[in-house]
């Protein structure tokens, strides 16, 4: 099989990333493999909000509050069941991705800015209602619920989040990932083709809310506990840049993604401005969207494509060379 | 399988090589602390929806600047030679992000002590991990009284401030001993903070009293808006208000009382939202006459209140703004209150001693009794006695609005000892 030089530097990407996610703990901090922790959580949760908004092309803005749900669903039954906390991950992405599912149905009458304002004012709903009192009992109110030691679950986080990466790759190159690209792009044609737009719509937003729950479990188990704090508007603001940074519409470029949201906030604040790390971390915004429009993606592949062209005359001259090496030996005799 | 059993063997010779220097390293010297130094830490919401408070630690910052500075009681600069370095990070009000940075501080900076950490939620967030660690936790800014109430399970955390029960608990007794025949209506946030203030006020009305509160409300602090809240509590047909609840809210309560045109008569509001900064907003969306003859409590002087203008403390914090923190604005009580605290931990770390220790500052901090800070009210002493006491400020005076400013209505009034 050939592949194409910007699939080859995907991939060599890919195997990088693999290398040094494996080794880091082993010389590094378990402070600093902290961070990588959250990276792997939030590149689980952008992986998911990439499905649904770069590849059925359905924005939201309240991704953060699927992530809440996992995080509650691993909490709440951590206080009061007795299973036990890695046991609840599963649980909590079926118990978010079920909400998800529900409600893509309201959300296929909407499109575009109208749906980002839907999932918005369902963020905001979701702080509102954890912390209320009639629920008290079972999210802790605007406390939270607190269930065990600060844990740093840096293996298992990475190895859900290759799994998801594989199943999320897979599935954008089936026939439901064709499907979900063609909702995206040509509605009308993708339904004379026999695409049943309602199902793919609703399944992608089971399926985006699916991560973003068992990233949130990850980040309760993580914290030891949750707090309606956690999952404000922000996150899901947070999310959504990260993933259009990294490229929507590129499994790769959520590996970007996923370190923007961890670093960037961070780095603004130690060199660009300390007193003012918002204006900083607008800058830095400001100025990747301008060099790369298209995300940290859409910068691989030009790199890859550069480093084809400028390798390809080589082989070709040294292709030709043989060539002519062996004509002149043939006309020889 | 090959790769696995290298990796295997990599971590087995970190571990071995780790390990011991990691151990012995710990029990040679306090970390944090040198013959020159003592690097402290801390963190604050600097950017995000509460980072109104972000002027805190630049407070403690243009205080511990002033300390480093100026040559002490031994002739030494700094505490006893040791220049304090104060490390604070952003936390945006998020536990995620509170958990994270105080690991930062303690595994990486590996700082002494923190210090001052903001936020009820967040510092609960680290209160476990820094007790594990035996890191001492001092002085978070929040008044959640079970900071100070539950020394026994977390023995290296410590509040500052009156905590919320306490203050309520003084309206409770102001109300059932001079108001007998007042109608209570209480408006409370729905989070620990305002539950702490409306269990307060209740155990200190008395459950004799108790049927002098004809209303209770409760609002979420991220709702948009109180006014449902107001309306029903105005139909109690209460002629007292308790408004218990942050500073933008309670602004938002005066406000909206003076759309719906209701004269509660009195309106007792919380010392946090009492600064003069949030309350002269609270008379410019509402008025004098709505703002008027509110009653509260204070333990600091408040830099934009200028009866204050020649008292000593307040121009040592000028000069100390002006100095290290020029661009500040020194009228926000948060500079202010981040400096009076910075005042504490100064005395604590002199109590400690010379031979530093976090045992040592533990106990100094268990057991001080400090009666010199002039950023707070004159004869209020801050004093502990673990494991009886752990409320290092439980004086406070009871205040009235009247003429755009507050003034006292009571001397001090010491909710020592508790119970």
């Amino acid at each position: 099989m050939r592949l194409r030089p910007a699939a080859l530097v995907q991939l060599v990407a890919i195997a990088a990333v693999a290398a040094f996610v494996a080794t880091y703990p082993l010389y590094k901090s378990d402070y600093e493999a902290t961070k990588l922790t959250l990276v792997g959580i939030y590149l689980i949760a952008i992986l998911g909000l990439n499905l649904l908004t770069g590849y059925s092309g359905q924005i939201t803005l309240g991704h953060g509050a699927f992530m809440g749900i996992g995080a509650y669903t691993t909490a709440i039954l951590v206080t009061k069941t007795s299973i036990s906390d890695y046991a609840t991950i599963p649980l909590a992405g079926i118990a978010a991705g079920l909400i998800g599912f529900l409600f893509g149905f309201p959300a296929l009458r909407l499109h575009g800015v109208y749906l980002a304002l839907a999932t918005f004012g369902g963020a905001v709903a979701f702080v509102s209602i954890v912390q209320s009192t009639h629920y008290q009992g079972l999210t802790g109110g605007a406390t939270g619920l607190f269930f065990g030691p600060l844990k740093n679950p840096y293996y298992l986080t990475w190895g859900i989040c290759a799994f998801l990466y594989l199943v999320a790759w897979l599935l954008v190159h089936s026939k439901a990932g064709r499907a979900f690209k063609a909702v995206r792009d040509a509605p009308i044609a993708a339904v004379s083709s026999g695409v049943n737009i309602a199902l793919v719509k609703t399944l992608a937003f089971g399926i985006a809310s699916a991560y973003a729950g068992v990233a949130g479990a990850l980040l309760a188990i993580r914290l030891g506990s949750v707090s309606p704090l956690s999952f404000t508007v922000t996150l899901s603001i947070l999310l959504l840049t990260g993933a259009a940074l990294g490229g929507l519409g590129s499994l790769t470029g959520m590996i970007f993604g996923a370190l923007f949201i961890q670093f960037v906030p961070g780095f603004a604040e130690d060199h660009v401005s300390k007193t003012a790390p918002q204006v900083g971390y607008g800058l830095i915004l400001l100025a990747v969207l301008f060099l790369m429009p298209g995300g940290a993606a859409q910068l691989l592949h030009r790199l890859g494509t550069l480093l084809y062209r400028t390798t390809r005359p080589l082989y070709t001259r040294a292709a030709r060379r043989a060539e002519a090496v062996a004509t002149s030996t043939r006309s020889r005799t | 399988m090959r790769k696995g059993m290298g990796t295997l063997a990599v971590l087995a010779a970190a571990l071995a090589f780790g390990l011991p220097a990691a151990l012995g390293g710990a029990a040679a010297t306090t970390p944090g602390v040198t013959a020159h130094s003592i690097l402290l830490g801390g963190t604050f919401p600097l950017t995000g929806a509460a980072s109104s408070y972000a002027p805190i630690p630049r407070g403690m910052q243009a205080f511990f600047s002033y300390i480093n500075a100026r040559k002490g009681p031994d002739g030494k600069r700094g505490v006893g030679g040791r220049q304090i370095i104060w490390k604070y990070y952003d936390d945006a009000y998020n536990p995620t992000q509170t958990v994270q940075q105080t690991q930062r501080l303690v595994e990486q900076d590996k700082v002494f002590a923190l210090v001052g950490g903001l936020g009820t939620e967040p510092q609960q967030a680290v209160r476990d991990y820094l007790n594990q660690k035996k890191v001492p936790q001092l002085y978070v800014s929040t008044g959640a009284t079970f900071f100070g109430s539950d020394h026994k399970k977390y023995p290296w955390t410590i509040g500052w401030q009156p905590d919320y029960q306490s203050e309520a608990a003084i309206y409770g007794r102001y109300i059932r001993d001079h108001m007998p025949n007042a109608k209570v209506a209480v408006l409370y946030q729905n989070d620990d903070y305002g539950k702490d203030y409306n269990a307060g006020f209740v155990g200190g009305l008395g459950s004799a009293n108790s049927d002098r509160v004809v209303a209770t409300r409760t609002f979420n602090v991220t709702d948009p808006a109180v006014t449902t809240q107001l309306v029903a509590l105005r139909a109690s047909g209460a002629d007292t208000l308790m408004i218990f609840a942050t500073p933008a809210k309670t602004i938002q309560t005066y406000a909206t009382i003076a759309r719906l045109g209701w004269k509660p008569g009195h309106i007792f509001v919380n010392s946090v939202s009492a600064a003069q900064v949030f309350i002269n907003t609270a008379v410019q969306l509402s008025g004098a006459s709505t703002v008027n003859g509110s009653i509260s409590t204070y333990y600091t002087k408040d830099p934009a209140n200028p009866s204050w203008d020649n008292d000593p403390g307040m121009k040592l914090y000028r000069q100390i703004m002006k100095k290290y923190y020029p661009s500040g604005n020194d009228k926000d009580a948060n500079y202010f209150y981040g400096m009076a605290k910075g005042w504490t931990i100064v005395q604590a770390l002199y109590k400690a001693g010379k031979n530093l220790t976090r045992e040592s500052l533990m106990n100094a901090v268990n057991h001080l009794n400090d009666s010199t800070n002039p950023f707070l009210l004159p004869k209020v002493v801050v004093k502990t006695n673990a494991p009886k006491d752990n409320f290092p400020i439980s004086q406070q005076e009871l205040i009235q609005f009247e003429n755009g400013g507050w003034t006292p209505i009571s001397g001090l009034i010491d909710t020592r000892p508790r119970g």
